[in-house]
Formats: structure tokens, sequence, C-alpha cells
């Protein structure tokens, strides 16, 4: 049997003319570095050994598991009987808002270790594009970050229900965008030579 | 909840094999071809599955799919043809 497709994509229909302009705006930022490596592939391959790809790793391993715990939340919110579905569903977004908390840690780390080794903005064009990628990156999940304590406690406050949750969306959808920007990053920046 | 958890053990598989790829330094044609289909095929699952998008209106879904094709193939066109090798 064909399901019909919902007219409108989940929660506010303005955080996806967001999400849609931030793709836009990383997009242009990815093809600028894939374009400067055109330019001197040695220089970037050589620059990019100073990366930690176990971090970036990590980072991604923790993207991803929050972005499946807020799915979670949501579905919980969705489908079961209001009282345990608070309880769960809070745990799942407490859950995803420390994966996304550790994640900043760890960037804040990295961030620290390269300054430490006199790497920044100046040092060259493939840490330019690093910083910047991974700094603007880094201020999407921090927003992100907020957004889920936000969903918690209004979650836990009992304030998304079975019929209502179009804020709980709007958030989700948000921090799956972050987590689909790092995947593409992640790969482009740490990984493909 | 069983589909959505199957999506992220294949997300977490496909990350793994990006990050074996850059541990050991692969550089050849072939793997960096690999590396862009598996980022397309783990971001549109993150489109469709996490974002929810599969069951919507198909302009919205493909909005994102878009995106992600187009900056992905000009990523490889970047990488196969270097202007300075």
């Amino acid at each position: 049997m064909k399901t019909l497709k919902k007219p409108y994509p989940p929660g506010d229909f303005g955080i996806w003319i967001i999400i849609y302009i931030e793709l836009v705006t990383f997009g242009a930022f990815f093809l600028g570095y894939a374009y400067s490596r055109r330019l001197d592939v040695v220089l970037f391959n050589e620059s990019q050994l100073l990366l930690d790809q176990r971090a970036g790793f990590i980072n991604t391993l923790l993207l991803i598991t929050s972005s499946w715990l807020v799915v979670r939340a949501v579905q919980t919110i969705k489908r079961m009987k209001e009282k345990e579905a608070i309880k769960e569903a809070s745990f799942y977004l407490l859950g995803a808002m420390s994966l996304g908390s550790v994640f900043l840690v760890i960037k804040m780390v990295e961030f620290s270790g390269k300054y430490a080794q006199g790497l920044n903005l100046s040092t060259n064009t493939f840490f330019m594009f690093y910083f910047v990628l991974t700094i603007f990156h880094f201020l999407h999940v921090l927003l992100g970050v907020i957004i889920l304590y936000n969903l918690y406690e209004k979650t836990k406050q009992g304030g998304y229900t079975q019929q209502e949750h179009t804020g709980l969306e709007s958030g989700a959808s948000y921090w799956h965008m972050v987590d689909l920007l790092w995947i593409v990053l992640f790969v482009l920046i740490y990984i493909i030579r | 909840m069983r589909t959505i958890t199957s999506i992220w053990m294949v997300l977490v598989l496909l990350s793994m094999f990006a990050f074996l790829v850059g541990w050991f330094k692969i550089t050849s044609s072939f793997f960096i071809a690999l590396l862009l289909l598996t980022t397309f095929i783990k971001g549109q699952l993150v489109i469709d599955y996490f974002m929810d998008l599969r069951e919507v209106s198909l302009k919205y879904r493909l909005i994102p799919t878009l995106w992600l094709m187009i900056v992905l193939s000009l990523i490889g066109v970047a990488y196969y043809f270097p202007l300075h090798p």
C-alpha cells in the first residue's frame, strides 16, 4: 500500500529555511577548501598530517550517536503515553546533550593543541580553512547543545505531547543538520587526501 | 526504533571505514571515490531517517539530497583534477 507523503518537513517550517541556508553556506566553504587544495596539493596533504584523526573520528561517533538519541526522544514522545514518554525522552535528550558537550570539549582540546604548536589562521591556506570551518561548525554545535538543553527542560516539564511536539522536532532537525555537516567535514578535512 | 538503531550502526561502520582509510593514508583514486560514495550514503541516511524526510513531499527531501550530491561531486572533481599535483 502506498503511504501518503506529508506536505511539510517535521518541525517549524522556519527552521528548514535556516537549515537550507546553512547547508548552502557550508557547501560554499567545503568547495572553497577543495578548490584551494587544487592549487597546492602538497601543502594541504602535509598540513593534514598534523591533524588528530582519532579526535575527528571520536567526534564523528559522538555526533552520530547523539543524533540517534535525539531521534529516539522524538519517537518516544510521538508513540508512548505521556508519563512514560516524559521520563524516557528526557533521558535520551540528556544523553544527546552530554555527547554534544563532550564533542565541544574534545574540539577545544584540539584547538588549544594546535595553538600550542604555533598553528593558527595565518599559518597557511589549509589551516585557514581548517580553523574557519571547524570553529564555524563548533559554534553550531554549541548552539545545538543549548537548544538540546532547552528541549530537555521542556520535555521534563511535560511540554511536549503525542499531539503537539513541533518545537522538539524543530530542535531535532537543527541537531541532525549539525551532524550532517560534520559527516562531510570530517571526511573532507581529516581523511581524504 | 529498530530501524533507527540499524541506521546508526551503518553510520558507525561507514565512519570506521573512513577513519581506517585516513589512518593508513590510502590515497588511491578508487578509495577517494569510495570515500565520497560512503559519505553520500551516510548523509542520505541522516536526511532520510534522522531528519525524517523520507516520508515528506519530494521537494523538501530533494534540497538536502541535491546539496549533498552536488557538493560531493564537485569535491570529487577537485580531487581528481588537481592544477598542481
